[in-house]
């Protein structure tokens, strides 16, 4: 009942927070609050109670058994990982949010989005697993659309248009899917031989539909227009769990289901993951726009969580699972700061910032220490996470995959680079009378604390996140050999 | 026929019949009327729900199986909620009651085809179900609805033409109107082919498949909405399990050398629809394109007609048409009647005038989207299964590209109505117990959640009907 409760909980609560806000416009915030604790208590306790290895808790509600339509919930280390960040997240964004506009509509959005969110990490039933998946759409366009900046529409549209097409792409998957093997089910699905041409077919539909959520370089145009135009807030679900929901939907249904036919395109995700990686560097180097950078910094994080699963062992998988974590601990520290600096300085432009570090030291101290651990400062997540990426691909593909450290050093070379000109430096002109350039209030400051408290944690003692799913993935990577 | 579903239709009809006499002979109001008229739905629904029970009388002409019960149940729910917001927009009208009794015996018409079993039968209930919206649709009395009502009615008698035009080629050849005679022959005559393209051109009128599909938008566009939903949702679901029965019970055989056609006639209905949906500026021509493309998405699946799944996949969307299709049309009636909102530019910032209104209304759009958990996600997801079983995944794919493209001018009223700024300043009529009117589409949005996640009574009623017809 607990994972159906996580599930349902969020959802059967929205409605009041859209109804509390005509008592008080206090009770939508305290609400998702109190939502997010309760998501963290039953996460702690899933951790606590999880016996180390394999599928636990499950749950199953029957619906349809002839068409295999069931709900059938469980999670294993990989899930529980990534409910800590559904649970995490929902109570950062929530505080960060505090002061948010139409707080109604806003939280029961908030809050419909998160039972899904939770859905999509535990269902072991494939259409399922799709109808959560899809669902979580709907809050996102909504949030993109209604709280964005000057251009939101477009990019809710785009926002909405783009990944459902995608979509379209994984629901053909899976359908041909099931006409081959009758089921939805994930541990029947294990045990089924395909015919490698339609495992093929299957996992080409499936990848497009994950790739574009992921994103990954080409399908990957949506994002930077959702990540800008989103409210700050959003954004960090945006990288910290929907992106997410794309690299796991690709290792649960993709690699985990078809190790051979992952291993034949297992060149084929190192190389978009490549692509990804150094394109996604190149526009961060030459781009402007704050947040946009910060947003194809996360695309070129993204490629290496791609290429740490395109390594098919027990390390890729492992470094790439770490690597989302770190992805979403350090992204979302960095796209709220950057939300902040556009809000003090009305400006999102690089080259008309300048000198911050002298009107706000504590937030931009946030903001540095956030920049070296996505540019993989030993002692924080990214560090750990890119480098055991490298080492599982230099491990799998060998030395033609030096030119990945490379790419590490431009992401060095962008994030330092926007440091020198937009935080340090000589106070910009204008700056030194401007009202708005202070520091953030204490409610609004617990988020990047934890977020930072967050990525130190697991940076210093990666065994708190490798510990709880290494033996899965070590126990899949038997398939691979 | 059982009979008890007999009786819930005579009951829903004389009910019908007797409601202007009422009105005639004791001045009823509208509230009274919709009172008088529900009482005749709870009967007819009540009598259909328990028709699984009891004597079979008329055999020969109808037959009463889980499919028709099913969907007789949910023509009759959607109906009523028709008939209440008939009442809520239109109770000023004198003709009101008028409207409504045309409303009920139609859908007594639409109970009998959906349980025609003999080509006479279906003929009657067909004629049975257009006749009185021939009325309906001249309703409004404005120079649009005389122009829709004209067309209508010439499309309406083209198609009568056409579908008997082929029953009596088929009677000429064979002898029999009966399904179950007909399914015995081995149709060695050619004529039969063209008899069976008369009547899918018959029915194809009545579904707005291309290239029948003109006067569907210029209907729909042209008449009250609350017609207009009865038109696209519920006439059009029971022509879609009337075209069930005769391709699955009358002429399988024949069928089965169309799956070609009827393939490509899907592709290009569902692409011609979504295309001139996106073209559309008034709401109500784009809910009327789109009704164009749901029929191409059923036509997927009765292309797929050699496997058990397409017959999943016509109910299943049958079901899931009917609530959304017709929900669609009375959010925007009410919207209309509210705040006279007719264009996209109308229905911009409505989410903020009307947040429960546009709720739901955006709950029947993303159903029609295919977004999931509504019915409309789950009846794509069985028929386009259907399509690729029956090994036309170009087919399933040209149809969900559709349906994603399709998202594009759902979402679009879902941006009009919630991310722009509101244009309309003042209602038209503003009606003090407006939220009474939101009591029945809620219920229809209900009902199309549960049936998206709930698929069972679906999916067991055609399992019962493919097994009946060979599978």
């Amino acid at each position: 009942m607990v994972l159906l409760s996580m599930i349902l909980l969020p959802v059967l609560v929205a409605p009041f927070a859209w109804i509390g806000e005509r008592i008080n416009r206090d009770i939508p915030k305290y609400l998702s609050l109190s939502v997010g604790v309760f998501l963290s208590f039953c996460t702690a306790y899933l951790i606590a109670k999880y016996p180390g290895n394999g599928f636990a808790f499950h749950e199953f509600y029957r619906i349809y058994p002839p068409f295999d339509f069931n709900l059938h919930l469980a999670a294993d280390g990989i899930s529980l990982v990534l409910l800590g960040i559904v649970a995490f997240l929902s109570i950062t964004v929530t505080l960060s949010s505090w002061h948010v506009e139409r707080p109604g509509a806003y939280f029961f959005l908030i809050l419909i989005f998160l039972g899904p969110m939770v859905g999509v990490f535990v269902s072991l039933n494939l259409l399922w697993f799709f109808i959560f998946w899809e669902f979580t759409l709907v809050p996102m366009f909504f949030h993109i659309g209604i709280w964005g900046a000057e251009n939101r529409i477009y990019a809710a549209m785009k926002f909405f248009i783009y990944t459902h097409l995608a979509s379209i792409f994984l629901l053909l998957g899976i359908i041909v899917l099931y006409l081959s093997t009758h089921t939805f089910e994930f541990e029947k699905l294990l045990n089924v031989q395909l015919d490698p041409s339609v495992a093929k077919l299957v996992w080409i539909l499936m990848f497009i539909g994950f790739a574009v959520k992921m994103p990954v370089v080409p399908f990957h145009t949506w994002l930077p227009d959702a990540h800008v135009q989103a409210p700050s807030p959003i954004s960090v679900f945006l990288a910290g769990l929907l992106l997410k929901m794309g690299a796991y939907g690709l290792l649960r249904w993709e690699i985990f289901l078809f190790p051979q036919t992952s291993k034949f395109f297992a060149p084929l995700m190192a190389f978009i993951a490549v692509l990804t990686i150094f394109y996604a560097g190149f526009r961060a180097l030459a781009e402007d726009h704050i947040k946009r950078m910060v947003a194809y910094s996360s695309i070129n994080h993204m490629g290496f969580v791609l290429l740490g699963l395109s390594a098919l062992t027990a390390a890729g998988i492992s470094a790439a699972v770490y690597e989302m974590v770190g992805h979403a601990l350090v992204i979302s520290l960095l796209f709220m700061i950057a939300g902040y600096i556009h809000h003090k300085t009305h400006t999102w432009y690089i080259s008309e910032l300048g000198g911050l570090m002298k009107k706000i030291p504590g937030l931009m101290t946030m903001f540095v220490i956030g920049v070296l651990a996505a540019v993989g400062l030993p002692g924080t997540a990214g560090f750990v996470g890119e480098l055991s990426v490298m080492l599982a691909a230099f491990d799998y593909y060998g030395w033609v995959m030096v030119i990945v450290p490379l790419a590490s050093a431009l992401g060095a070379g962008f994030f330092m680079w926007m440091l020198q000109r937009a935080v340090f430096g000589p106070l910009r002109e204008g700056f030194e009378n401007l009202k708005s350039l202070t520091e953030l209030p204490l409610i609004e400051n617990i988020p990047l604390a934890l977020y930072i408290g967050a990525f130190i944690l697991v940076g210093v003692i990666p065994a708190v996140v490798f510990n709880l799913y290494n033996p899965v993935v070590n126990a899949f990577a038997q398939l691979f050999q | 026929m059982n009979i008890n579903y007999l009786a819930a239709t005579m009951v829903l009809a004389l009910t019908g019949a007797f409601l202007p006499v009422i009105n005639r002979l004791f001045r009823i109001s509208g509230i009274q009327g919709a009172l008088i008229s529900s009482i005749g739905y709870v009967v007819s629904l009540f009598l259909v729900l328990i028709s699984d029970k009891g004597r079979h009388v008329l055999k020969v002409f109808y037959t009463t199986d889980p499919v028709s019960i099913l969907v007789g149940a949910l023509v009759l729910i959607a109906s009523w909620m028709v008939m209440l917001v008939i009442y809520w927009i239109t109770e000023k009208d004198k003709f009101v009651n008028e409207l409504v009794s045309a409303l009920m015996i139609s859908t007594a018409g639409a109970l009998l085809l959906i349980s025609a079993n003999n080509f006479v039968s279906l003929a009657i209930a067909m004629e049975l179900m257009t006749m009185p919206t021939y009325l309906m649709v001249l309703f409004a009395f404005d120079d649009k609805s005389f122009e829709a009502g004209v067309k209508y009615f010439f499309n309406g008698a083209l198609a009568v033409g056409f579908l008997l035009f082929g029953i009596s080629l088929l009677y000429g050849i064979t002898g029999s109107f009966e399904f179950s005679a007909l399914v015995n022959n081995l149709f060695k005559d050619p004529l039969v082919a063209l008899a069976a393209i008369f009547i899918f051109a018959g029915f194809g009128f009545k579904i707005t498949a291309f290239p029948f599909h003109f006067w569907g938008p210029d209907v729909y566009d042209g008449t009250c909405p609350g017609v207009a939903a009865l038109l696209t949702g519920i006439s059009k679901s029971a022509a879609f399990i009337g075209l069930m029965r005769v391709v699955y019970e009358a002429i399988p055989v024949i069928a089965g050398h169309f799956t070609l056609i009827l393939a490509i006639i899907a592709a290009l209905t569902m692409t011609v629809g979504n295309l001139l949906a996106l073209a559309q500026r008034r709401v109500s021509r784009i809910l009327a394109y789109s009704s164009v493309a749901h029929a191409g998405y059923t036509l997927v699946a009765f292309a797929a007609l050699s496997v058990p799944l397409s017959i999943t996949g016509i109910i299943y969307h049958s079901v899931a048409y009917v609530f959304m299709k017709t929900a669609a049309f009375l959010c925007f009636a009410v919207f209309l009647f509210v705040w006279g909102a007719r264009t996209m530019d109308d229905y911009k910032g409505l989410g903020r005038r009307e947040p429960l209104l546009a709720a739901l209304f955006l709950i029947f759009l993303l159903s029609l989207a295919g977004v999931p958990p509504m019915a409309g996600f789950i009846s794509k997801v069985f028929v386009f299964t259907a399509a690729v079983d029956a090994g036309m995944t170009w087919l399933a794919l040209i149809g969900l590209l559709n349906s994603a493209f399709s998202v594009a001018y759902y979402i679009w009223i879902a941006k009009q109505m919630y991310l722009e700024e509101p244009t309309l300043e003042k209602p038209v009529n503003d009606s003090p117990n407006k939220n009474w009117i939101l009591l029945p589409l809620a219920v229809m949005a209900i009902l199309l959640i549960v049936f998206g996640i709930w698929v069972n009574p679906v999916v067991d009623a055609s399992a019962v009907y493919a097994a009946k017809v060979g599978f």
